[in-house]
C-alpha cells in the first residue's frame, strides 16, 4: 500500500472523502460535515437517509416520457435530477460504479423503464453482499435481454451471459477455463423474461407500438433448466445459477478483481482493464486490504469500501486528486456547485447530453465492456466540453449555489473591497475546499487583479467573482477529483 | 356501514397507437376532450428526443381518424410543453401551455386564431397553465398551478377573476392539475399535490373536498383529472394509483375500475401486418405473474392496465373515456 500519511486539513480531507464518495460538497455542506468529523461523516454515508431528491411524481408529470421511452437523454434524465438534487449521493455513486461494471444498455434494449430498475437494483443492493448483487444481476431483465439469456436454453446455450459474467462482471480473464464457462452457461438455463418471444422480438423491431413499452418481468422456466451435473471451477453437482454464483463468490480472484474495479473507481486510475492479466494493480497492499474485508464481512462490498476510506492510504496526498473526473463527476459535481435543480426544467437535457458529449452517456455505455476511464475521457473535444459546461453552468449568479458563493464573499468583506488573492482562495474554499497548483492558483489571481477592484456588493464584483469560478472550473485540477 | 353503489362500469373499447412520429395514433397524450359532434380531440405532449408526437389528434368513437393539427414549436398554433384542452359551445379548441404560458384558441376547423399569456403571479398572468375547464356562462376557466388558482377569462381571453391561493386549507391548492365544470355548473379541481378534489361554486365559493392520502377506496395519490356525468356521478383518474374512482354526488364510494385494454383496430392492423409480432402474441399472456406491488411498476408490466391514466371525460350519456400518457390511448367505459 501507498505508504503516505495523512494529508490535509480535516475539512481538506473531508471534502476529499465526498468527492470520491459522491460528486463533491459545498461550502454549506463541508460545515456540517465538519461538525461530525471524517468518522462521522463517514458513518454518516453508510447509514444514509431520504434522499430527498427531486420526487417521481413531480418529474413524471413535467416529463412524462422520461420513466418510459427508447431515448437515453429522456430516460438518463431521470437519474441526472436524482444525482443532482439527492441528499445521499454515495448511493448514486455507487450506481455509476455498477452501471460501468455491469455495462447495460438501453442503445439495443430500447426501452429506459428496464434500465431505471436496474439502476434502482444497484442501489439496493449496491454496497450489500456481492453474491446478493450477482443473484440480483442474473435476474434483472435488463441483463438477461442484453446478454441474450432468454436465448440459453436446455440442450442449447448461449453463452454470452456465462461468458461475461466471469469474464467482465466478477473474476476477470485468466481465472476460469472455457469449458467452465459453458458449465456456468447450463446453469444459468432457464433465467428468462415473462412473455419472451413478444418482448424479444418488440426489442429487435425497434417499436412502442402498438401500446408503448411493456416493463420486462423476471421468470424461471424449470422446463428450459438443465438440471443436470455440472463441473464449474473444480465443483461438481447439479448446479442451478445460484450455486454457481457461490462458487464465484468464494473464489479469491472475485474479491481480486471487484477491488482492483473499486479502486480504479474511488482511489485512482489504473490500467484499462484488457490490461489487467497482464499487469499487476498499481497499489497491491490496497487490493488485499479490500480482499480481506471482502471475506471478514460476508463478501459485502460495503465493508471494502469502508476499509479504503479509513485508511491512510486514502488520505494520503498521492490519492488526492489522483483520478480524472468521468464526465458524469464532472457534469454533476459542478450543477451540485451551481445548486442543483428546484423543479423540472428543459435544462435536464442539457446537462445529461452533456455527458455524452463528453464521452459518458448514461444508460448508453460503449460496449458491454463499459468507459475504460483514466485517460479515456479525455480527448481535445471532450475537453472543450467539459470546460464548456462547467464555465456556463457557473456562471449564471441567479443559480442559488453561486449565488451562495457570492453572498459569502460579499458577508465576508462588509466594506466592500476584496484583494485577488483574498477572492481566489475564498472561492476555492467556497467551491468545496478545491486545491490548485502554485502555478494554477497564480494565473487565476493574476487574473483576478487585472480586473481591478472587486467589490462584491455591485453588479460589476458579481461578474468578476463568477469569472473567478468560472475560470477556477476551467482548470486542469478541476478535471481530477 | 355498507353503502350500495349505483353505478358499475364495464370496459367496452380500446382507442389509440403509438405514434412517436405522429400519424394515427397518440405519443405521450395528456388530454382528451370531446365535441359536442362526437368527435373526440387527444393532445400529445410527445417527449424529448420524439418531438415528432406533439399534436392534437381527431378522432371518434368508432375508430375514424380525423388527421391531427398543431405540433411542436413556438410559432402561432404550436405547442412545446402542452397541459390541457377545452371546447366551447362554438367548438372553439382552447389549447394550454405551461412552458411558453400561453393559452391558444383553434376554431371549429381546427385553423389557428389567437393566443395569449404572459408569465407571472399577478392577475391575468401564468406560471404553468394546466387544466382547461368551460363553465357555465361560457367562460374559460385555467388551472394556473404553480400560482395555486384558477383563473377565469372571457373566450377571447379577457382576464375575469381568480380563486385559490397556496396550501391545504379549504379552497387552497397544492400544484392543482385537472378542472371540470358540473352540468349544473359546479366546479371540480384535481388538487394534484393535496390529494383530493374540491368542489365550487360556479363563483369560485369553496363548497367542500373529498380525498385523502393513500391507496384505500376514496383515498388519492395525485389525481390530475375529474369529470362529473349528468345524474351527477363523479370519476377521479387516481394519476399515481394507476386507476379511476366512481362516486356519487354525495361522495359515496361506487367503484373503481384499473383498466382491461384490449387491442384497438389500428393496434390489431399493426399486429397483422407484422407476422413475427403477430406469432409472437398469440402466446402473450397480458397478466403474466409479478414480483412487484407498486402500483406503477405492475401497471408497467400489464399491458391492459392503466399505465398513468391522466385524463378522464364523459361521453354521451354513459360512457367514459380513460386517456393514459404511457399506453398512448383511451379506454371506454360504459354504466352498467
Amino acid at each position: 500500500m501507498t505508504t503516505a500519511a495523512r494529508s490535509g486539513t480535516d475539512t481538506e480531507l473531508i471534502a476529499h472523502l465526498l468527492r470520491r464518495a459522491g460528486f463533491g460538497a459545498t461550502w454549506e455542506e463541508l460545515q456540517a460535515a465538519g461538525d461530525l468529523g471524517y468518522q462521522g461523516t463517514l458513518d454518516l454515508l453508510f447509514n444514509p437517509g431520504d434522499p430527498e431528491s427531486m420526487p417521481q411524481d413531480i418529474i413524471r408529470r413535467y416529463h412524462p416520457d422520461q420513466s418510459i421511452t427508447q431515448i437515453a437523454p429522456s430516460s438518463g434524465s431521470v437519474w441526472m435530477y436524482r444525482m443532482s438534487t439527492t441528499k445521499t449521493p454515495f448511493e448514486e455513486k455507487i450506481a455509476l460504479f455498477w452501471h460501468r461494471i455491469f455495462a447495460t444498455g438501453q442503445t439495443k434494449l430500447i426501452q429506459g423503464k428496464v434500465m431505471l430498475t436496474q439502476i434502482e437494483m444497484f442501489r439496493q443492493f449496491g454496497l450489500g453482499s456481492f453474491r446478493d448483487l450477482l443473484v440480483q444481476l442474473s435476474q434483472n431483465p435488463a441483463m438477461i435481454l442484453w446478454l441474450d439469456n432468454q436465448d440459453n436454453h436446455k440442450g442449447n446455450i448461449n453463452e454470452n451471459y456465462g461468458r461475461e459474467i466471469l469474464e467482465l462482471f466478477a473474476m476477470g480473464v485468466g481465472n476460469y477455463s472455457e469449458e467452465d464457462i459453458k458449465e456456468c452457461s447450463r446453469a444459468f438455463t432457464g433465467w428468462t423474461i415473462a412473455n419472451m418471444p413478444y418482448m424479444s422480438i418488440k426489442m429487435r423491431n425497434n417499436t412502442l407500438r402498438p401500446y408503448g413499452y411493456v416493463a420486462w418481468q423476471y421468470q424461471f422456466d424449470a422446463d428450459d433448466h438443465d438440471d443436470g451435473e455440472k463441473t464449474f471451477l473444480g465443483e461438481t453437482g447439479n448446479f442451478n445459477g445460484d450455486d454457481i454464483i457461490d462458487i464465484i463468490c468464494k473464489n479469491p480472484a472475485t474479491p481480486r478483481f471487484i477491488a482492483r474495479h473499486l479502486y480504479h473507481h474511488f482511489i485512482a486510475d489504473e490500467l484499462p482493464v484488457p490490461q489487467w492479466p497482464f499487469e499487476g494493480p498499481k497499489d497491491p497492499e490496497a487490493i488485499e486490504l479490500m480482499v480481506d474485508a471482502y471475506f471478514a464481512n460476508d463478501y459485502s462490498i460495503g465493508a471494502m469500501l469502508r476499509a479504503v476510506f479509513e485508511s491512510d492510504m486514502f488520505k494520503s496526498e498521492a490519492t488526492q486528486y489522483a483520478r480524472i473526473k468521468s464526465p458524469v463527476e464532472l457534469v454533476v459535481g459542478t450543477l451540485r456547485l451551481a445548486g442543483g435543480f428546484d423543479w423540472p426544467t428543459a435544462d435536464i437535457f442539457k446537462a445529461t447530453a452533456a455527458c455524452g458529449f463528453m464521452g459518458q452517456a448514461l444508460l448508453a455505455p460503449v460496449s458491454v465492456e463499459g468507459w475504460m476511464g483514466g485517460d479515456d475521457w479525455i480527448s481535445t473535444g471532450s475537453m472543450v466540453q467539459r470546460i464548456n459546461f462547467a464555465s456556463a453552468t457557473v456562471g449564471d449568479p441567479t443559480k442559488k449555489g453561486i449565488k451562495s458563493i457570492i453572498d459569502q464573499i460579499s458577508d465576508r468583506h462588509p466594506r466592500g473591497l476584496v484583494t485577488p488573492k483574498a477572492l481566489v482562495d475564498e472561492c476555492l474554499e467556497l467551491a468545496g475546499s478545491l486545491r490548485v497548483e502554485d502555478e494554477t492558483k497564480e494565473g487565476i489571481v493574476t487574473y483576478a487583479r487585472e480586473q481591478g477592484d472587486i467589490d462584491p456588493r455591485t453588479d460589476d464584483g458579481v461578474d468578476k467573482i463568477v469569472s473567478v469560478l468560472q475560470l477556477i472550473v476551467s482548470t486542469r485540477e478541476y478535471q481530477l477529483v | 356501514m355498507t353503502t350500495e353503489t349505483q353505478k358499475q362500469l364495464k370496459y367496452i373499447d380500446t382507442n389509440g397507437f403509438g405514434a412517436a412520429q405522429g400519424g394515427r395514433g397518440y405519443h405521450f397524450p395528456v388530454d382528451i376532450a370531446v365535441r359536442k359532434d362526437g368527435l373526440i380531440y387527444v393532445l400529445s405532449r410527445s417527449g424529448q428526443g420524439s418531438l415528432n408526437g406533439t399534436g392534437i389528434s381527431v378522432t371518434d368513437i368508432d375508430h375514424h381518424w380525423h388527421g391531427e393539427f398543431s405540433g411542436y414549436g413556438t410559432a402561432d398554433g404550436q405547442m412545446q410543453w402542452g397541459t390541457a384542452i377545452a371546447i366551447d359551445s362554438s367548438d372553439r379548441l382552447f389549447l394550454a401551455d405551461e412552458k411558453m404560458q400561453r393559452i391558444t384558441i383553434f376554431d371549429l376547423d381546427n385553423n389557428y386564431v389567437s393566443h395569449w399569456g404572459t408569465a407571472g403571479s399577478g392577475p391575468g398572468e401564468f406560471d404553468g397553465p394546466s387544466g382547461l375547464s368551460i363553465d357555465a356562462d361560457g367562460n374559460l376557466l385555467v388551472v394556473d398551478h404553480k400560482n395555486h388558482r384558477v383563473q377565469r377569462y372571457t373566450a377571447d381571453g379577457e382576464y375575469i377573476d381568480s380563486f385559490g391561493s397556496e396550501g391545504s386549507a379549504s379552497g387552497q391548492f397544492n400544484y392543482p392539475w385537472g378542472i371540470t365544470t358540473a352540468p349544473d355548473g359546479t366546479i371540480y379541481v384535481a388538487d394534484w399535490r393535496n390529494d383530493r378534489i374540491q368542489r365550487f361554486t360556479s363563483d369560485g365559493v369553496f363548497i367542500d373536498a373529498h380525498g385523502d392520502s393513500g391507496e384505500g377506496d376514496g383515498q388519492f395519490s395525485r389525481p390530475s383529472s375529474v369529470a362529473v356525468d349528468h345524474d351527477g356521478f363523479i370519476y377521479v383518474a387516481d394519476w399515481q394509483n394507476q386507476r379511476v374512482q366512481v362516486f356519487d354526488k354525495e361522495w359515496n364510494f361506487q367503484t373503481i375500475v384499473r383498466g382491461e385494454a384490449g387491442l384497438s383496430p389500428w393496434a390489431a392492423e399493426y399486429i397483422d401486418a407484422n407476422k413475427d409480432e403477430k406469432i409472437a402474441r398469440e402466446v402473450f399472456n397480458p397478466y403474466p405473474k409479478l414480483d412487484v406491488d407498486e402500483l406503477y411498476e405492475v401497471s408497467a408490466r400489464t399491458e391492459p392496465y392503466f399505465w398513468v391514466p391522466v385524463s378522464v371525460t364523459t361521453y354521451g350519456d354513459d360512457r367514459l373515456l380513460v386517456l393514459e400518457t404511457a399506453r398512448h390511448r383511451f379506454q371506454i367505459f360504459e354504466t352498467v
